[in-house]
């Protein structure tokens, strides 16, 4: 065979391969060399439905007759590739770049109470830094006895907590200031995410420098290229804040501060500096354009809130929801989530008739303080329009409020901290839309 | 409780003396090591200090030596500035705008938030910008050019008139802002729901005052399809670039049949790495007719989706350097 000839037949070879890779022409397809990963490509490319065909009794599903991959064919492993769908996902207009920008934590697709850490939220204010743990350094210093410089080494030989607590960023939901808007779960309630957070407690480090009586505040502060920087009252960072380096059980994700990065259960998520390298004690606030331009509330008098640190109560329906219609009558679980930055969940009541009536629904998971909670119900749905609300109340009696009271109490350009009770509007054919109620 | 091996040292013998015992007890320590309770870590030096603590508050505290006035800081803006946020502050391309909005915090208007309406304090401008702008470039500015800045800025926004005035040390946090009177503590719990759980409204007077675009179905299913096309999850990609390759490519690129360059071979890949990898992906995905012969479409594998031909090229890339 001359070499054209030989490129002729192999192009037929694969054309063909390409085409139809089932069946007999597997066979043939086999004993020509390939090997059967190429059948499965096909198979998978061919769709999803003949396969769940195939799986049904009284039929032996494909994955039944072969032998699957070997140990360690993914080292570190990744979710099935057909749960490729649940990703973080970003509104583009909401910042001009990617770079200094957010994204959304897909909460429709998530069970319990801990956020996987590759789907949780982002936000950069100067993209997404390299940091190697071997440069990486904290310092600690101003009105204190004893500064110090920590390498990730000597910072992971104090003793360890491990606590269970949301990270949400006080712009949560804040596109919805003004009336409904976003179309999705992931848009609307998605700046939030909850894990297992494990570092010292930066009282433990605090006492080690040894803070001067007249230390009143902490400012905190970033590696990366914003050098995100945030006053911190010495309060809260002798109560519970946590020096963090790893999160649900390995070190943390670049996206959320990898290898240092602080949590200040409750509060305002901006407040929780990545990529930690500097604490510097204080007498007073540093007033920062993160606690200034950024992150302060404007009323409608024209003044504006300063350092409003907590998140509030809140709750939001995760099932159904836009992204997860109702599929037919019948009994369905009603679920979603309830949080508060001042405490424990207490109660959540939901009502599917916009807030005349309301059922307590149950706790389906622990209840932590300063962390998500699960909650479920069952309604039984027989097609009717509804419009689905969930209430929460915390440990210190706070009721979520609803959009009236917030707006009374705030005007409509606050931005930040948006905690009122949302609607879901189910339609007859089953779709949910995201509506605001009078 | 259980006690650390320093703490225990500690009760017996001065920390002086304690130092001393360490260092000469064991070669590793070194002299700034910390003398807390722990003793972790090494002591800050000032000068350690002095390289990282920018910041800069309301009373001027953290301010460097040097200066700079508006007049400077207008060329330095339009240099390393104005393309994001315009020649004259307005802001570009959905860059913040710097200058305006007074008088528009209150009332039905949107509010339009600038260092000249809403800011608080001079400082944080100053700050602000020596800590994270040209936003392309942080900490790339010198001081002076950073107060020729915060001048200039204040005098777009109306706080200063004159071109001239000196910004230093000294000066800067003399110059106030309008709106810093403006901001007050935080008042919450400023809401006070109660928990009804029957007749809690009148049913009839519920009206739906607003409600997001219900495109959610199109886009669903738009993500659908392409997340059906990319089922692999990027982790996994190199062990796809892997199969893809070994089934689908190799034929040719294995031996270099049909004129392929061969894998492994750098030479043969050099010249065509350089060229740079969206070359590389179009002529694997599309095809095209090269020096050295055709490269088929997917090579042939029509069935393979545009990522898996793009692992199998990062592959073959990674392979042949
Ligand atoms: C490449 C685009 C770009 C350039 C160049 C740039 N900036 Fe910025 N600037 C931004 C972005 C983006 C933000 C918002 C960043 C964020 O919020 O994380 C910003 C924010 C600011 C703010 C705060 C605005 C506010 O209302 O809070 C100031 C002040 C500022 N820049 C000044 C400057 C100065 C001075 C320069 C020149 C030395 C400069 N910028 C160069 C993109 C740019
Ligand atoms: C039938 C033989 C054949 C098969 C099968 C084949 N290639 Fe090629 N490929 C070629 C030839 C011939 C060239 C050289 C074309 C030239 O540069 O003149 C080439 C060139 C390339 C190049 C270099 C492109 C450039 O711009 O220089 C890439 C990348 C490539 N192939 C990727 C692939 C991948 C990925 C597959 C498997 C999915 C594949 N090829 C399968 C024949 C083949």
């Amino acid at each position: 065979m001359n070499k054209q000839a030989e490129l002729d037949s192999l192009l037929q070879q694969v054309a063909v391969s390409g085409e139809k890779l089932t069946g007999t022409d597997r066979r043939d397809f086999l004993r020509k060399g390939l090997t059967f990963l190429g059948a499965a490509t096909a198979t998978a490319a061919a769709g999803h439905m003949p396969t769940v065909k195939a799986a049904l009794p009284p039929e032996e599903p494909a994955y039944g007759k072969t032998l699957g991959k070997p140990v360690l064919f993914a080292p570190y492993g990744s979710p099935s590739k057909y749960e490729s769908h649940v990703q973080r996902r970003t509104v583009e207009w909401l910042t001009p770049d990617r770079i200094s920008s957010i994204s959304f934590t897909p909460l429709a697709d998530l069970k319990g109470i801990i956020t996987p850490s590759g789907v949780m939220f982002e936000r950069y204010h100067a993209g997404l830094p390299d940091v190697k743990p071997q440069e990486h350094h904290l310092m600690i210093h101003g009105m204190v006895e004893r500064p110090i410089i920590l390498s990730m080494d000597d910072l992971m030989r104090f003793p360890s907590v491990s606590k269970i607590h949301f990270v949400e960023c006080p712009a949560n939901g804040g596109m919805e200031w003004r009336g409904a808007q976003m179309n999705r779960l992931q848009f609307s309630h998605g700046m939030i995410g909850c894990a297992e957070w494990t570092g010292v407690l930066l009282s433990t480090l605090l006492e080690e420098v040894g803070v001067k009586p007249e230390g009143k505040w902490i400012l905190a502060e970033g590696a990366d290229g914003s050098h995100m920087s945030r006053s911190i009252p010495l309060e809260k960072a002798l109560d519970d804040t946590l020096v963090v380096y790893a999160q649900n059980g390995e070190m943390l994700r670049p996206e959320q501060g990898y290898p240092v990065r602080l949590v200040n259960p409750g509060w305002e998520g901006n407040t929780s500096i990545k990529w930690l390298r500097r604490l510097e004690v204080g007498d007073q606030p540093w007033y920062h354009r993160e606690e200034t331009s950024k992150y302060t509330d404007l009323m409608p008098d024209g003044r504006s809130r300063e350092f409003t640190f907590v998140q509030e109560c809140n709750s939001v329906v995760t099932n159904p929801c836009p992204e997860k219609p109702m599929m037919k009558p019948g009994k369905v679980w009603v679920e979603g989530l309830a949080w508060s930055g001042r405490g424990k969940i207490k109660h959540v009541d939901v009502s599917f008739d916009g807030g005349v009536t309301w059922r307590e629904a149950k706790f389906t998971s622990e209840v932590f303080p300063r962390a998500l909670t699960r909650f479920g119900l069952e309604w039984d749905w027989q097609g009717q329009p509804a419009m689905i609300q969930s209430r929460a109340i915390d440990e210190t009696g706070f009721v979520q409020p609803t959009y009236g009271q917030l707006r009374a109490a705030r005007g409509e350009n606050s931005i930040y901290h948006k905690n009122a009770i949302h609607t879901w509007k189910v339609n007859a054919d089953g779709s949910v839309v995201n509506v605001q109620i009078s | 409780m259980f006690k650390s091996p320093n703490q225990v040292q500690t009760m017996l013998v001065p920390a002086g003396l304690l130092m001393a015992a360490l260092v000469l007890g064991a070669g590793y320590v070194q002299a700034e090591q910390g003398t807390g309770y722990y003793g972790y870590g090494q002591t800050a030096t000032p000068e350690q200090i002095a390289g990282w603590d920018i910041d800069v508050r309301p009373d001027g505290l953290g301010l460097p030596e040097g200066s700079g006035t508006a007049e400077d800081g207008e060329w330095v803006y339009e240099e390393k500035c104005a393309s994001c946020h315009g020649s004259f502050g307005e802001g570009v391309d959905g860059y913040p705008s710097l200058v305006g909005g007074e008088g528009t915090l209150s009332g039905d208007g949107r509010p339009h938030k600038t260092i000249g309406s809403y800011w608080n304090y001079t400082s944080t401008v100053f700050d602000y910008i020596n800590r994270a702008m040209p936003y392309t470039a942080p900490r790339s500015l010198e001081p002076d050019e950073v107060y020729s800045l915060t001048a200039y800025l204040l005098f777009m926004n109306y706080i200063i008139d004159d071109e001239t005035f000196e910004l230093n040390q000294d000066t800067l946090a003399t110059v106030r802002l309008p709106n810093e009177p403006n901001f007050i503590p935080d008042e919450r719990p400023d809401t006070a729901n109660t928990r009804c759980m029957t007749d809690c409204r009148d049913p009839a007077a519920i009206e739906i005052k607003s409600q997001a675009t219900p495109s959610l179905a199109d886009e669903l299913a738009a993500e659908a399809a392409e997340t059906a096309e990319t089922v692999e999850p990027p982790a996994q990609l190199a062990v796809v670039g892997k199969s893809v390759y070994d089934q689908s490519c190799m034929l040719c690129h294995g031996s270099g049949l049909a004129g392929a360059p061969k894998v492994g071979d750098v030479a043969q890949w050099q010249g065509r790495v350089a060229v740079g990898s969206a070359t590389l992906y179009k002529h694997a995905i599309e095809g095209y007719q090269g020096e050295a012969g055709v490269m088929p479409a997917k090579g042939g594998f029509m069935n393979l989706s545009d990522d898996e031909v793009k692992a199998a090229v990062d592959y073959m890339v990674q392979e042949s350097q």
